[in-house]
């Protein structure tokens, strides 16, 4: 019985499944790059970045506030990355169909536009101070770069070649996954049903000393949780007025387990 | 163009522009009209003060030593660039593995540095670059399975077909990006509009293009709005207020009538 064998996918075998994976992780990438250029700011569904404002701000740091800078230089990214797109695109419609050597060449153009798109990025981080950037911008090269000697050198690497999967270690491991799932949504729900009000709910002051309190606000509080906690603090004591908020950096807390917590510091009125 | 050399290519011109844009930024160390890069200074003085070295010559000296590997890496590869472009391959290869080892040996350095200075996240970042280095060089002599493949751009139906998608698709997105950079410039400096959100407190969002004239103009604009009013106190929302990417900055603003 434990010789018998489960096949679950036979269409699909490791190294062709490797290179879909790459290309449909290069089209989604750039697909989302040229949307959320498209779509600007954030909308109902889709926040993205508001690469706009970013790339208009670092210019204006060298001293062109002027926005057809910005555009400008938005629009040669944006050529860049569709083309990127197009060229994956063109890929992937090819490897489909099983033209190989085609689908290589769409896929290497793809990744050389790739390739220039970070080095021009980078380009732009070190002129704009922007390290951090830089980092992920290099790593975002590099990422290409692999991609591009994994997607021909595939066909080289011992891979295994079915995914089969023995009757008893298969009812073993779904007996596992399923208890583990159950648990572990029925733990989210819990804890959306218990604490999603803390994302609005007003927090109580604590006195520290005569006119300075504390407030500390659970990892869910937005905007309206500070705000209900004003207005509460206000009701509760209608005799004091604010002079002073201070927020407590993160020195102060508990590595990973103190949310926000804010000083308040009052006087009479 | 075979395609072994073109990713060549592409490697080459990589590292030149990041060394170039590294020696400049050693070279502009402080803000101009231009150029913004790093204040590598500052930050290399701060770090050996934080050790006890407080005379600036350590860091001056630190930072020169620094700058000099850059340079010379910076050399390499612009010769190894040269080489390739002159078809001296074998030439080429070699100033690129000088510059490579010169690389590698510089972000060991910084890579020493960041322990002794315990800056954990630069650590990180020293690392990723070198491990890029180390595989920039793999991929620079070992990039494709055959010397002989060609990449030809002849210009085939569905090249024509890409390129008149990737053409229509450009255009789109740029008019839509214009529209947006036309309808949210004013952003940069036009006053936020101001929200009562408990009585005597309120509450702007400052917007992405928002800077410190923004801020400027949103409290004018408010006082002027609200004679009556004298502003106690400002206060900035912290980022854990914020809604994640969506909200760039709040403010708060405390109030209380006017005697």
């Amino acid at each position: 019985m434990g010789n018998k064998k489960l096949d679950i996918s036979n269409k699909l075998i490791g190294k062709d499944l490797i290179k879909y994976f790459i290309l449909i992780y290069w089209i989604f990438f750039w697909l989302l790059n040229v949307v959320d250029k498209a779509v600007g700011a954030a909308h109902f569904l889709f926040v993205g970045k508001d690469r706009f404002a970013q790339i208009e701000r670092f210019f204006d740091s060298l001293g062109f506030g002027e926005p057809i800078i910005a555009n400008i230089a938005l629009i040669i990214t944006v050529g860049l990355e569709t083309f990127a797109l197009v060229f994956f695109c063109g890929a992937l419609y090819h490897f489909a169909k099983k033209n190989i050597n085609a689908s290589s060449s769409w896929f290497f153009i793809g990744i050389a536009l790739t390739l220039i798109t970070f080095t021009y990025f980078s380009v732009g981080d070190q002129v704009f101070g922007d390290h951090f950037e830089l980092l992920e911008h290099g790593l975002f090269w590099f990422i290409g770069l692999l991609s591009w000697i994994i997607f021909i050198r595939v066909d080289k690497i011992q891979i295994f070649d079915n995914f089969s999967i023995g009757k008893k270690q298969f009812i073993a491991s779904t007996v596992f996954i399923v208890s583990i799932t159950t648990i572990t949504t029925f733990a989210i729900f819990w804890h959306n049903h218990t604490s999603f009000v803390e994302r609005t709910q007003a927090v109580e002051a604590v006195k520290i000393t005569e006119n300075k309190y504390k407030i500390q606000f659970p990892f869910l509080a937005g905007s309206k949780a500070f705000e209900n906690s004003i207005a509460k603090f206000k009701t509760d004591n209608p005799t004091e007025n604010i002079n002073y908020i201070y927020t407590a950096p993160a020195q102060l807390r508990l590595a990973e387990s103190d949310g926000l917590i804010i000083y308040i510091q009052t006087k009479k009125k | 163009m075979k395609e072994k050399k073109l990713i060549q290519y592409l490697i080459l011109i990589h590292w030149t522009f990041f060394y170039a844009t590294t020696v400049i930024d050693k070279i502009v160390p402080d803000v101009y009209p231009l150029w913004v890069g790093a204040d590598f200074y500052t930050l290399f003085i701060k770090f050996f003060a934080s050790l006890g070295l407080t005379d600036p010559i350590f860091a001056t000296i630190a930072l020169a030593g620094i700058s000099f590997i850059e340079i010379v890496a910076f050399v390499c590869f612009l010769f190894s660039l040269f080489s390739l472009y002159k078809g001296k391959d074998k030439i080429s290869e070699q100033w690129f593995y000088r510059g490579i080892a010169f690389s590698v040996l510089l972000f060991s350095f910084f890579s020493i540095g960041d322990q002794v200075f315990g800056d954990r996240f630069a650590l990180l970042e020293h690392g990723i670059f070198w491990i890029i280095l180390v595989v920039s060089w793999v991929v620079y002599k070992y990039n494709s399975l055959t010397e002989e493949i060609i990449i030809k751009f002849s210009l085939s139906k569905d090249i024509k077909i890409g390129l008149v998608v990737g053409i229509l698709l450009t255009l789109i997105t740029s008019v839509s990006l214009l529209d947006f950079s036309k309808s949210t410039f004013a952003n940069k400096t036009q006053p936020v509009q101001s929200e009562e959100v408990v009585e005597g407190v309120y509450k702007f969002d400052i917007p992405f293009l928002g800077d410190k004239f923004t801020m400027e103009n949103t409290i004018k604009a408010f006082e002027e709005k609200h004679p009556d009013l004298k502003v106690n106190y400002i206060y900035t929302g912290p980022d854990e207020l914020n809604s994640k990417k969506k909200t760039h900055m709040l403010l708060y603003v405390f109030t209380e009538k006017q005697n």
